[in-house]
């Protein structure tokens, strides 16, 4: 069994899963082994892990929702990506892994009052997940953009370290040669063996509710270029369309409280430095991060390639745009932070894609110049020559003279502000003032509708989420199972 | 900036034959001459004192405390002071020099460039022409601005961001001290952020007196958290660093063990005030975070128009995390600043009383 675009008028499943990312592959894998029959749809199509260039504006094309780049509106405006394939962002994103902090789990479940959820059955789970990724570091060698960043940190003596990955390298091999274990190699494969069924490109219109419960759903099937409907039968439903598509598809079955109106995400602000040899790796991103001022603040590499470099110079093209020639030279880098803002996502009647809002608070806005100037002079501690700030009217750093210009400079008004890690749009728990979600993400007021993705987490980890939103997503599965069994 | 491999375990310099002190009758100045020329101070010290004074009448004072002292009084913004300090040091073997000058609540605008960074670059040139042994330049947290978050801790090395007039003009003092390093001048830098204890000036009396009586303006939640540094432990530090062979250039916080929250420090200081048997009343003066982020706003637009408000720019900074780590000055000078906040407040307050000074 595998997935299919084909369309037919009707299915009928028992659960039935909206979405094929960390949240719905894992919950298709547990819920098929215990022995549910299972249908997953994924509104965008299925590619191959090395069919496309990893971090390509091809990838962008095909495996991106809007060609890669979405928009949350406010002071300034957050850029946002979401995968949109099978498997959803495990296929495109830098692939770095983070066990949730206890720190953060400790948090969530005090102030949430999440039922049953402690750090030891957590982690036990992350454990199952490593070994099913093959979660590990980099055997040789690493790329020059990825070293830079370890060099400039231990230079100023800034604590760091390599995020281990979901890859497989073959003996000793370098950083390039991973293979990423997305959804589509490890999880999915799992749920087909167990008897899930998939159709890929098929967009959920609606679900059709009675009462506090789902009935079905109504879709489209879009392979052909022409939307045809489909419907489906189910028993019990599992959203799973990411933090921004999920609290829109509960709000337009009727769910609102507490859905979409607490948005978490990590802001970040960039960066592009050059240096006087090539360090630049158009497929691959680094792999260390520095964690001294973490969890405010921690910096990363980002994609590099050429037209990734033009981008990150467009806030001050005038005087920064003869650099994208050098682009073998340039690299990329941010620095995130743990916001105090939050955001809204809200679904509007006719139209497909909701609005997604988010405001930065003041310590937030301060905290991104504090953040991109310290990660400024970790590339000048690294041997950069230039460095080229992403915000309007940046000055072009040679020295620490030029950091004071810099940071004069910036506001977070005129910089790009992005983020790709996205959650908190229906967070779980007992405590229903906070709270979309039971603590085992059953929706409130529902009978058979359940969010199992980064929606549910209460507020960002501070660390890359995905193991998070896995580790989660596989416990509620479990409990599901558990509930259901003999 | 970087380490080179310099511990604490570097066996420390003699001191030396002439000791210069820059600002040595201001609060710092005073405290570092009190140590070096008391019996009983751990930094007591035996070689001759150069010491340059703005106020004839301090120069009085400290020429009667020792037949070790000769003071110049001038004014280091002015390039023929720095000469006149400097003269017939060429000969001397070993001369340090410490650059405690300083303004900080000028008058006029225009001061903060004409003491802070042009009278650096005197005092530089001055000491590089007298071939000195090692300088340690007094900066200040101000050209690294404040803590964006009130967790946050500035490391040992920070992006420059000055906090307005005083900031740029110490920033562009250490940008003068990188400079000078560049040329081969042994000068190195400490970083004391709010200091306090004896010596004080009235500024600070004034504070003792607001905590007494409950009117301390305590903003926001009072969680912001400020490191300071007693004037003994900033005395060390600067010891430490002239005397701790290292490499040139490098910098180094010096602040109390641990920065402390707002609210810590006003209940700290009435707790010492009550000890001392000061009536203290309950603080009362709690103001919502934005008064501060009003007067930061006057502070910027009086600046701008080359004003300078003491009152208001207390008042914009009250709400701001300035923290800083020292584990670098530990590390690299064997620094460990012994007295406490309590402790050390309490020898402010019995300073004041002993000078009849009414809190």
């Amino acid at each position: 069994m595998t997935a299919t675009n084909e369309w037919a008028a009707s299915h009928e499943c028992e659960v039935l899963i909206i979405g094929s990312g960390a949240g719905g592959a894992t919950t298709a894998a547990i819920l098929a082994e215990a022995g549910h029959d299972v249908l997953i749809i994924e509104e965008g199509p299925w590619v191959d892990q090395g069919e496309v260039v990893p971090f390509s504006l091809e990838q962008m094309d095909r495996q991106y929702r809007s060609g890669g780049v979405t928009v949350a509106l406010g002071v300034p405006s957050i850029a946002y990506t979401e995968g949109r394939c099978a498997g959803g962002g495990t296929e495109v994103n830098s692939g770095l892994y983070r066990r949730p902090p206890e720190q953060a789990i400790a948090r969530w479940k005090s102030e949430y009052k999440i039922d049953d959820f402690d750090a030891n059955g957590l982690l036990s789970i992350c454990e199952e997940v490593e070994a099913q990724l093959t979660v590990q570091t980099v055997p040789g060698e690493h790329t020059r953009a990825s070293e830079i960043l370890r060099d400039g940190a231990a230079a100023l003596g800034w604590q760091h370290d390599e995020s281990p990955r979901w890859m497989s390298y073959p003996e000793g091999g370098r950083a390039v040669d991973g293979k990423r274990q997305s959804m589509t190699r490890t999880y999915l494969p799992r749920a087909f063996a167990a008897g899930a069924r998939m159709l890929t490109e098929h967009r959920l219109v609606g679900l059709v509710m009675s009462g506090g419960g789902a009935t079905g759903a109504r879709l489209s099937a879009t392979s052909t270029g022409v939307d045809q409907p489909v419907t489906i039968t189910f028993k019990s439903v599992f959203v799973c369309g990411g933090a921004i598509q999920t609290p829109a598809i509960l709000q337009r079955a009727g769910f609102r409280h507490r859905v979409g109106r607490t948005l978490a995400v990590h802001p970040t602000v960039k960066l592009a430095a050059r240096f006087d040899e090539n360090v630049n790796t158009p497929d691959d991103v680094p792999v260390f991060q520095v964690k001294e001022f973490a969890p405010g603040i921690s910096f990363g590499g980002s994609a590099s390639h050429p037209g990734l470099v033009a981008l990150s110079l467009t806030d001050n093209w005038r005087d920064f745009g003869a650099a994208v020639t050098a682009w073998p030279e340039l690299a990329i880098y941010y620095a995130a932070i743990t916001s105090q803002g939050r955001g809204w996502v809200q679904a509007i009647p006719g139209v497909r894609d909701p609005i997604v809002t988010y405001r930065l608070t003041k310590r937030d806005r301060a905290l991104l110049g504090q953040g991109l100037a310290r990660l400024a002079l970790l590339m000048l501690e690294a041997g950069a020559g230039e460095v080229y700030p992403s915000f309007k009217q940046a000055p072009l750093v040679r020295n620490r003279a030029d950091l004071a210009k810099m940071t004069a400079a910036f506001a977070a008004t005129k910089a790009s502000v992005m983020t790709v890690h996205l959650c908190s749009t229906a967070p779980m728990g007992e405590n229903h003032k906070r709270t979309a979600t039971d603590s085992f993400g059953k929706v409130h007021g529902a009978t058979n509708v359940w969010v199992n993705d980064a929606a549910l987490l209460p507020d960002a980890p501070g660390v890359n989420p995905q193991a998070s939103v896995m580790a989660i997503a596989i416990r509620n599965a479990r409990r599901f199972a558990d509930e259901r069994a003999g | 900036m970087t380490d080179d491999g310099n511990t604490s375990m570097n066996q420390q310099l003699g001191t030396p034959d002439v000791t210069v002190v820059t600002g040595a009758g201001g609060w710092l100045g005073t405290g570092l001459v009190a140590a070096f020329l008391s019996d009983k101070h751990e930094y007591q010290r035996s070689g001759r004192l150069r010491l340059l004074v703005r106020d004839p009448a301090d120069a009085v004072a400290l020429r009667a405390a020792s037949d070790r002292v000769e003071v110049v009084v001038g004014d280091i913004s002015r390039a023929d002071t720095a000469l006149d300090l400097f003269r017939d040091l060429h000969d001397v073997d070993a001369v340090d020099v410490i650059h405690a000058a300083g303004i900080i609540h000028p008058n006029k605008m225009a001061d903060f460039d004409a003491v802070n960074h042009q009278g650096t670059e005197h005092i530089l040139r001055a000491a590089e022409n007298a071939g000195v042994r090692r300088m340690v330049h007094v900066s200040s947290n101000s050209p690294f601005g404040t803590n964006a978050d009130v967790a946050d801790t500035f490391g040992h090395d920070e992006p420059f961001h000055p906090y307005f007039g005083y900031g740029r003009s110490k920033m562009d003092a250490e940008l003068r001290v990188q400079a000078a390093v560049d040329r081969g001048l042994n000068v190195v830098m400490v970083r004391p952020p709010w200091f306090y204890g004896p010596h004080q000036p009235a500024r600070q009396t004034t504070f003792f007196t607001m905590v007494r009586t409950g009117k301390f303006p305590v903003l926001g939640g009072g969680n912001q958290r400020r490191s300071m540094v007693f004037i003994d432990n900033l005395v060390e530090g600067i010891v430490r660093a002239e005397l701790t062979p290292t490499a040139p250039g490098l910098a180094w916080w010096i602040a109390d063990e641990r920065p402390y929250t707002v609210s810590e420090i006003v209940e700290t200081v009435g707790r010492a005030l009550t000890d001392e048997g000061y009536d203290v009343q309950p603080n009362r003066l709690k103001l919502p975070n934005v008064v501060g982020d009003i007067a930061e706003r006057i502070d910027a637009i009086f600046q701008r128009v080359d004003k300078y408000n003491q009152q208001f720019h207390v008042l914009g900074e009250m709400n701001k995390t300035i923290a800083v780590d020292i584990s670098a000055a530990q590390r690299d000078l064997g620094y460990s600043p012994d007295v406490s906040l309590y402790a050390g407040m309490r020898r402010s307050i019995q300073w004041c009383h002993e000078q009849g000074i009414k809190l």
